[in-house]
């Protein structure tokens, strides 16, 4: 008896030691965390960064997560506050939606300064639908020498519903001048309701197609895409789009946008893959 | 309190019928009674499960608003509202319901800051306390209940934290919750009546929601299966009662019409028999269905059938008991009790409706001779020849009594002494017609009839008609009479009625007393010297001064049957005169004796002892034959005693009776005395007188005394001394005279006057 519960402690213990929530405060009194698994060293480490209001507890990117930390990777799967002290639960489209692009770039950046402080000077910026769109506004600002890598899953732009784009930036762009501060209510990505600041909606709505093409183009960084033939989520050319602009993309064939069931193997290869492909020129 | 004999079987019934209902009502009252405290008990069981379910009921919306707290606490909306509070209301008034955080509308949802302060202030409807209270311990839960205009609210404070580790505190939330509604909306209440269910809080009046309960109050809802069975079970036992109860009256009936009434008409018939009014009439003979009663029914019918027949028998053995305690069995006409009911009930009728009444009395003659000469089996048949003929003789409703051994009488009416005379001669003339010569009696056989009549205004005299008629009948039998008497015409004494009686009495009373019967003495006369030669004594009878002639008395004596005891007294007397020595020595007596008399031992004892007077006075004995010698050699052996004492033996009233010629072949006669109807034969010139006189000369020639009685003439005197007579006696020599008149006649005359002897 006593020699069972100490192998289960052996097998136990390394994966409970490596894995800690690391918490810091994004603004004032919305504090935010990601879960920090920790990885072999020199290995790059990989901020994995969950979809449109989900949290890091996403099955594809959790699974993700300890796919790569099983490999060896350090992973840092934060979830992004969105204006929320310590969220813990997928934002309801429904809910009051306080917060904007910039904020989420903003954390993203916290983030990455957060891995650096704690010894990583290699970075692979991985994120998984609206991260993926997130993590390259964060790249598309004055991204950190850390980061080395970006790769892309399922990456979508800001979808907007039937709206026409422009007017829709442009009336909210007007109510932020205005300072109208009540909720606007307008399709964003899968929520058909989404009520959000003014300033909060423009700053996604910008992420229109093109912005995100140029985005991935003009990328100061290695850049891979791992896409699902069967994604429904996206338009019906943007892999075509996507294509134009050579950034390295894997067709998961079958995958939807949530690479789950058997695909969750074939997006932690290819992810894996890259992270080889980017791995050599990463040091910590 | 007395208590009744006895029950009839329909009270009984009744009774039973009562007591069970009683006992069914008692049983029914018990189960009820049980059924109350069943129900009593159900219903606290009820009360009990409705304050349980109650209780859970709060309990649940209590722990209800505190997940909801928890929920809300956990909520990361809520916690971006605590800190970004720009659009508070539309968390407060939409997230929360789109969200599902608050499931009805009856809970509102509002969030203080740190400092208890409420964020934004809600719609006036559902105003919520702008601070918190203050009690209100910053990181613990609290509850509690405040009665808000008639309206009881729960609230339901709880701490919101930054994160899970409860490090930072954001501020407060608050759950308000419509109590009533909440309570009672949520929940179904099976056992809790949902309108009845209040808190007793007063308005303002805040209550801690640990205290709840006991502000509670409430009403358990009425069990429909706690319903459901009492009116199961009311129904049942009201239907049990009333199945019992037309069971009951079903039985009471059907015991009536099978028990109870058969044998109430069995009683009544039982009564009936008892009182004799039994009817088997048809309806009474129905059947009983009951097939023991009907074996009791059919026993008694056949029982009362042989008890009637049995009845009917007795009674026909009765009517013929009746008829024969009333029937002469020897004449077949009616016996003395018969006629002594009839004659009362006759008489008594006679004096209410007034009417001419007759009574007959009829008695044959000699019959008695006839009886002891042909035997008692002729006499009988006389007797029955008698009675049929006289009743052939009666008119049709007459009818006819034997009310002694040849006496026979009838009373008419309707009738007139004429008319009963009628009948009485129709009676002799049936008599006479009768053929008694088949019965081999030559004597003729008559009968004498007396007749008394009463007219229909003289019925106070009825009850003398009996007596009447005896003294008529026996007025009828004296010698030279028709042999028919009518009372009052045919009795030549008027006072005859009161003599008849008082000779009866006179008669008892004289052969009861010794002296009352007086002899006289009537000198007989020896012829042709015509001195006296002896006495002969006669009987009287001296009653209350008065004297009695044997003409009289005589027939009494005969009817009566008093011949031995009349010549006891007889010689009794003549014992007396004889030893008082007044009559002179010499002087023969001779003494009259019935021919019945002879052949008693007493008469010869007497007579023996008489006859130590023959020394003195020679003594004769004379045999009367009125009545017939049956017992020829006995009375023969008797007077041949009676000779050897020195009896001399005289047949008297020779010439009338029976067989004179007999007696003197057979009897050892020395004297005959020749009846007055032949003396007086003697003084005719004609062939009778011719007869009698030679028949008196043959006497005298074969050594006969002769003695002529009833001399009362001269030429007749003559002609018997003529005839060679020896002795005669009469009213020409001499009449009977007393003993002291013939001593002191005697004493008178001289020694000449002695007697011849």
């Amino acid at each position: 008896m006593r020699l069972y519960l100490f192998c289960l402690l052996i097998l136990v213990f390394p994966a409970a030691a490596h894995a800690v929530i690391a918490q810091q405060e994004m603004r004032p009194a919305i504090p935010a965390n990601a879960d920090y698994l920790i990885g072999e060293p020199g290995k790059p480490a990989v901020l994995l960064l969950h979809g449109f209001l989900q949290t890091r507890d996403f099955s594809t990117v959790s699974t993700l997560a300890r796919g790569l930390q099983d490999t060896g990777y350090t992973v840092l799967a934060p979830t992004l506050s969105l204006n929320i002290p310590n969220r813990t639960q997928s934002l309801a489209c429904e809910a009051v939606h306080k917060h904007s692009l910039d904020d989420d770039v903003a954390e993203i950046g916290r983030w990455v300064s957060w891995l650096k402080s704690h010894g990583h000077r290699s970075i692979v910026l991985v994120g998984h639908s609206f991260g993926s769109l997130q993590l390259l506004a964060y790249l598309s600002l004055k991204p950190d020498a850390a980061v080395k890598g970006y790769i892309g899953i399922s990456l979508i732009e800001a979808q907007i519903g039937t709206a026409v784009r422009p007017a829709l930036i442009a009336q909210l762009e007007g109510r932020v001048l205005n300072k109208q501060r009540m909720l606007v209510n307008q399709p964003l990505s899968f929520c058909r309701k989404y009520p959000s600041t003014p300033e909060g909606l423009l700053s996604y709505a910008r992420w229109d197609q093109a912005r995100l093409l140029a985005a991935l183009k003009q990328s100061p960084v290695s850049a891979r895409l791992i896409m699902g033939d069967r994604d429904s989520m996206m338009e019906h050319d943007w892999l075509k789009a996507l294509e134009h602009v050579q950034t390295p993309m894997v067709i998961v064939k079958g995958a939807n946008h949530f690479m789950d069931g058997a695909h969750e193997f074939d997006l932690l290869e290819s992810t894996l893959k890259f992270l080889e492909d980017i791995q050599p020129a990463s040091t910590r | 309190m007395k208590r009744p004999a006895s029950f009839s079987i329909k009270q009984i019934a009744l009774a039973f019928i009562i007591g069970l209902l009683v006992l069914v009502g008692l049983i029914g009252s018990f189960a009820a009674y049980q059924t109350r405290a069943v129900t009593h008990s159900l219903k606290l069981q009820s009360v009990n499960a409705a304050q349980s379910e109650l209780e859970a009921a709060v309990q649940r919306l209590l722990s209800q608003t505190e997940e909801q707290a928890v929920k809300l606490a956990r909520w990361d909306e809520t916690r971006q509202q605590l800190v970004l509070p720009e659009y508070y209301t539309y968390w407060r008034d939409q997230r929360v319901y789109e969200s599902g955080m608050l499931d009805s509308r009856y809970v509102r949802a509002a969030l203080y800051n740190q400092s208890g302060m409420l964020l934004a202030s809600g719609p006036a409807k559902t105003s919520l306390p702008a601070r918190l209270p203050a009690s209100l311990q910053p990181h613990q839960n609290s509850s509690w209940l405040v009665n808000e205009t008639g309206a009881v609210a729960l609230y339901h404070a709880f701490p919101v934290y930054s994160g899970e580790q409860r490090q930072t505190l954001l501020g407060h939330g608050l759950i308000r919750v419509d109590f009533m509604p909440a309570l009672l909306r949520e929940e179904t209440f099976h056992f809790t009546d949902s309108s009845n269910v209040s808190l007793a809080l007063k308005p303002g009046e805040t209550l801690v929601a640990s205290d709840l309960f006991s502000r509670l109050s409430f009403s358990a809802r009425p069990d429909p299966d706690q319903l459901l069975f009492q009116t199961i079970l009311s129904r049942t036992l009201i239907a049990l009662f009333v199945l019992l109860a037309a069971t009951a009256l079903f039985g009471f009936v059907a015991y009536n019409r099978l028990l109870a009434r058969p044998l109430g008409r069995l009683s009544q018939d039982i009564d009936a028999m008892q009182q004799g009014r039994f009817n088997p009439s048809p309806s009474r003979s129905q059947s009983i269905r009951i097939s023991e009663l009907e074996n009791i029914r059919r026993s008694l019918y056949d029982y009362q059938l042989q008890l009637r027949e049995m009845h009917g028998s007795l009674e026909h053995q009765n009517r013929e008991f009746h008829t024969q305690a009333r029937q002469d069995t020897l004449t077949g006409c009616h016996n003395r009790r018969a006629y002594e009911e009839d004659w009362e009930r006759f008489r008594q009728e006679s004096k209410t409706a007034p009417q001419g009444v007759a009574f007959l009395l009829f008695d044959c003659d000699r019959f008695k001779t006839i009886n002891d000469t042909y035997g008692h089996a002729k006499g009988d048949r006389v007797l029955s020849i008698i009675a049929d003929a006289l009743v052939m003789a009666l008119r049709a409703n007459d009818r006819l009594y034997r009310i002694g051994g040849d006496e026979f009488a009838t009373f008419l009416s309707r009738t007139t002494p004429a008319q009963a005379k009628q009948v009485a001669q129709r009676c002799q003339s049936l008599i006479d017609a009768a053929g008694f010569g088949d019965l081999g009696i030559i004597e003729p056989v008559g009968l004498s009839i007396g007749i008394a009549f009463c007219a229909a205004d003289q019925l106070e005299h009825v009850d003398e008609l009996p007596k009447q008629a005896d003294i008529a009948m026996y007025t009828a039998k004296q010698p030279g009479r028709t042999r028919i008497a009518l009372y009052g015409e045919d009795t030549e004494r008027a006072s005859q009625t009161l003599v008849a009686s008082r000779e009866t009495s006179a008669l008892f009373q004289a052969l009861a007393t010794p002296g009352m019967i007086e002899m006289h003495y009537q000198a007989i006369h020896a012829l042709p010297g015509r001195q006296v030669d002896y006495y002969e004594a006669l009987a009287r009878i001296r009653y209350h001064g008065n004297l009695i002639q044997p003409e009289a008395f005589l027939p009494v004596v005969s009817s009566r049957r008093l011949e031995t005891e009349f010549d006891l007294a007889v010689l009794n007397q003549v014992d007396t005169d004889l030893s008082s020595g007044q009559l002179p020595t010499g002087c023969g007596i001779s003494i009259n004796l019935s021919a019945q008399s002879i052949s008693h031992p007493e008469i010869v004892s007497q007579l023996l002892e008489l006859s130590r007077h023959n020394a003195r006075h020679p003594l004769m004995l004379e045999i009367t034959e009125t009545s017939l010698i049956t017992q020829m050699v006995e009375v023969s052996t008797y007077l041949d005693l009676l000779r050897t004492v020195n009896y001399r033996i005289a047949m008297d009233d020779f010439g009338t009776g029976y067989s004179p010629l007999r007696y003197l072949v057979d009897l050892p006669v020395d004297v005959v005395k020749f009846d007055i109807s032949l003396v007086n034969k003697l003084g005719q010139d004609n062939r009778a007188g011719q007869v009698v006189a030679d028949f008196a000369r043959m006497m005298s020639e074969v050594g006969y005394s002769l003695v002529a009685e009833g001399v009362e003439t001269e030429a007749v005197l003559r002609k018997v001394e003529s005839l060679g007579i020896a002795h005669a006696q009469g009213y020409l020599l001499g009449r009977p005279i007393p003993l002291a008149e013939l001593a002191a006649s005697l004493a008178a005359e001289g020694v000449e006057a002695t007697c011849n002897i």
